[in-house]
């Protein structure tokens, strides 16, 4: 099958290969283009976001208000609660350029031919509940809703928000038998003050990569992150981690933030951007990670999911962090009944 | 204090003065730009009061669509705004250009905004009428109003509370500010909410969708059919019976989905917030920048359409950094007159009531 002629496209440029053969490569190419024969690859800016929650909505809002996307999809149990929503999002359509349509259901026939679904649904922990047990819940939830997504709409990219995202990213990659490029996490949320230690392990700060102004924290003190850091560069690092479990104590969850965050993935996904963004993409055969886990890394995704990840250089302790990561990650999922 | 010597603004690009000659100026010129001695500069800082669903949800769109990148929020709950605040400030590695997010439960952090949003104030209980609203709302206003004028006097009072009309009028009088700085969020909602529905049955964009809902923000508020256009075409033109009772496409039905709508959301979600946040966003901005785009806000409406009271309602206007400009004057009909009139008197006859 070839796709229509006048929908091929022109070489990227960065397409690996022909530019600069002896270049270090910046990124490794996961996926070149691929047109879908059936629909050549229109791209519509239909998006679904499953669960009407806090996140999910502060993600409606945003996704709304910044003219990302004209036509929203929203899923949720309590239909009149989503219903209301909605209508609430589309009565402010004069404000946004373009229209708007928001449709909103407890089923998922509102959900065909998205090009992008969030997922933000997920259960939340119960006091004194193992990890394990959270996750198993979860499991269940994405099981009834991983397959209607794909089955309304085949082509679309998963972008998984609930909590803890890479595990659950690797289980709705598993329940939706889609590529692994198709599937995605967006890392920056904090929905349960549990998680906060999950996070601090997974959060690996690549000190390296931090630039000012395009001056390299690294030239400017040597030291920058490591454990005789006179100037303490590791607080910021702990802050991170601290500062969403701040908030969440402060007003009960966030919101705002990863609305915005997931925002900003959804317009590159759909706008075909080549933004690098830092989503949980499958990881295995990086950086020395043998799991088939999924971990939060650069990367550039499109209308077809990831294209690549960029190659970081990272020190041997950061690897060591990513593998442990893996590991860690790994020993819990493999018991997950899927 | 030296007198600083502030040059005249140019004159405005939109301005029809004279070319109307000999016919009724579209626009009734209340403040020819008043500038106060002190304000020299204009900042693009917004106090919102009240960090609930609708003031969050005013934030939000501020900030997402970078309308401003300075805000101080204040409510009565210390942990929970800032919470809010330190939310919003790590939204703000998704936004081109910084974000100063400053939060307290007290006033000092609000000086110097340009605009001070209010949406402080009871909710809107399910089925309560919002005249019911008012009394517990004339209380917390005399505890915010007076703090946001000390500490920002230049500013531009924006009362987005419900009921509006009457709560900018009791704003009004606690802030001891010229009329013309202090406005409420009126109606503006209302008519994008018809121009959404107008949009949705004549199947163009909601954008090239205009019409006017004026007078009281709530059941009384009055369906301008005359402005009514979409895609530049007068919806009289098409059909000369629209809105009217003999209206054979029922037009009508959707200026009571306007007056409905946000119950219809409150029923559903238990109360509104993303299009008032919208709707207040895009006011704010205008304010801020100074455009000159008409919206439809709550003003003092005294000696308008043969308005005697003293009240303030909902009538298109345009408003910037030193508060309300101009409003324009609508050719209505002697019904639509009759019912502001009427609004203006019930308005008028529970207000008085009020121990301010």
């Amino acid at each position: 099958m070839s796709s229509p002629s006048s929908r091929e496209r022109r070489p990227s440029l960065f397409e690996k290969g022909e530019a600069s053969p002896n270049a270090l490569q910046l990124a490794e190419q996961i996926a070149s283009f691929h047109v879908n024969p059936k629909t050549g690859n229109i791209i519509t800016d239909k998006v679904t976001i499953v669960g009407a929650g806090q996140v999910g909505m502060a993600c409606a809002y945003a996704i709304m208000a910044q003219g990302v996307s004209h036509h929203l999809a929203l899923v949720d149990m309590q239909e009149d609660k989503v219903k209301g929503e909605a209508l609430d999002l589309e009565h402010s359509s004069a404000f946004v350029r373009g229209g708007l349509k928001v449709e909103a259901s407890s089923t998922y026939d509102v959900t065909h031919s998205s090009s992008v679904c969030v997922v933000t649904a997920g259960a939340r922990q119960r006091e004194g509940e193992s990890r394990l047990n959270l996750l198993q819940r979860n499991v269940e939830i994405f099981k009834g809703i991983i397959p209607e997504l794909v089955k309304h709409s085949p082509d679309c990219i998963l972008l998984i928000v609930s909590n803890p995202v890479d595990i659950l990213t690797w289980v709705a990659w598993k329940l939706s038998g889609l590529p692994k490029e198709r599937v995605i996490g967006s890392g920056t949320n904090l929905d349960s003050s549990r998680l906060r230690t999950f996070m601090s392990h997974r959060l690996v700060p690549v000190w390296s990569s931090m630039t000012a102004c395009g001056v390299r924290l690294r030239d400017l003190n040597p030291k920058a992150g490591m454990k005789d850091d006179p100037e303490n560069w590791g607080e910021l690092h702990t802050q991170v981690v601290n500062g969403a479990y701040d908030v969440i104590k402060a007003k009960g969850y966030t919101s705002w933030a990863i609305g915005m965050s997931v925002a900003q993935v959804v317009r590159t996904l759909l706008r075909n951007e080549r933004n690098t963004h830092v989503l949980s993409v499958h990881a295995k055969g990086l950086h020395g990670i043998d799991e088939d886990m999924y971990l939060a890394l650069p990367t550039i995704a499109g209308p077809v999911g990831v294209q690549k990840i960029i190659a970081l250089q990272l020190t041997k302790d950061e690897e060591a962090q990513l593998q442990k990561s893996a590991q860690t990650l790994w020993d819990t999922a493999k018991d997950l009944k899927l | 204090m030296d007198e600083l010597n502030i040059p005249d603004l140019p004159a405005a690009p939109f301005s029809v003065d004279g070319l109307f000659k000999g016919g009724t100026t579209l626009a009734e010129e209340r403040v020819l730009l008043e500038r106060s001695k002190t304000m020299s500069v204009i900042t693009d800082k917004v106090t919102i009061v009240g960090a609930g669903q609708v003031g969050m949800a005013c934030a939000f769109a501020i900030v997402s669509q970078g309308f401003s990148h300075h805000l101080a929020l204040v409510d009565m709950y210390e942990d929970k705004v800032k919470g809010e605040a330190w939310d919003l400030e790590h939204a703000s590695a998704f936004m081109r250009g910084g974000l100063k997010i400053e939060a307290s439960s007290s006033y000092d952090i609000t000086h110097s905004s340009s605009v001070c949003v209010v949406t402080a104030g009871a909710r809107q209980r399910e089925g309560e009428s919002r005249l019911d609203l008012l009394q517990r709302n004339v209380q917390i206003f005399k505890n915010v109003i007076p703090k946001l004028v000390e500490e920002s006097p230049d500013t531009v009072l924006l009362i987005v509370s419900n009921p509006v009309d009457i709560l900018t009028w009791v704003a009004w009088k606690i802030s001891g500010l010229p009329k013309e700085r202090v406005i409420g969020s009126g109606t503006n909602l209302d008519s994008s909410r018809l121009r959404t529905f107008m949009s949705q049955r004549l199947g163009v964009a909601a954008v090239n969708c205009h019409g006017y809902i004026i007078g009281e923000h709530g059941d009384s508020s009055v369906a301008v059919w005359s402005s009514m256009t979409a895609c530049g075409v007068r919806l009289r033109d098409l059909n000369p019976k629209a809105g009217m009772e003999d209206d054979p496409e029922n037009w009508e039905d959707l200026h009571q989905r306007v007056i409905n709508g946000a119950y219809d959301v409150i029923k559903a979600k238990g109360y509104t917030s993303w299009a008032i946040g919208m709707s207040v966003s895009w006011i704010v901005r205008n304010l801020l920048r100074n455009e000159r785009v008409t919206h439809v806000l709550s003003v003092h409406a005294q000696n308008l359409h043969g308005i005697k009271e003293d009240m303030y309602l909902a009538l298109p206007a345009i408003a910037g950094p030193t508060g309300v400009q101009k409003i324009i004057s609508l050719q209505l009909t002697p019904e639509e007159e009759a019912q502001l009139q009427k609004s203006a008197s019930t308005l008028w006859e529970v207000a008085k009531e009020l121990k301010m």
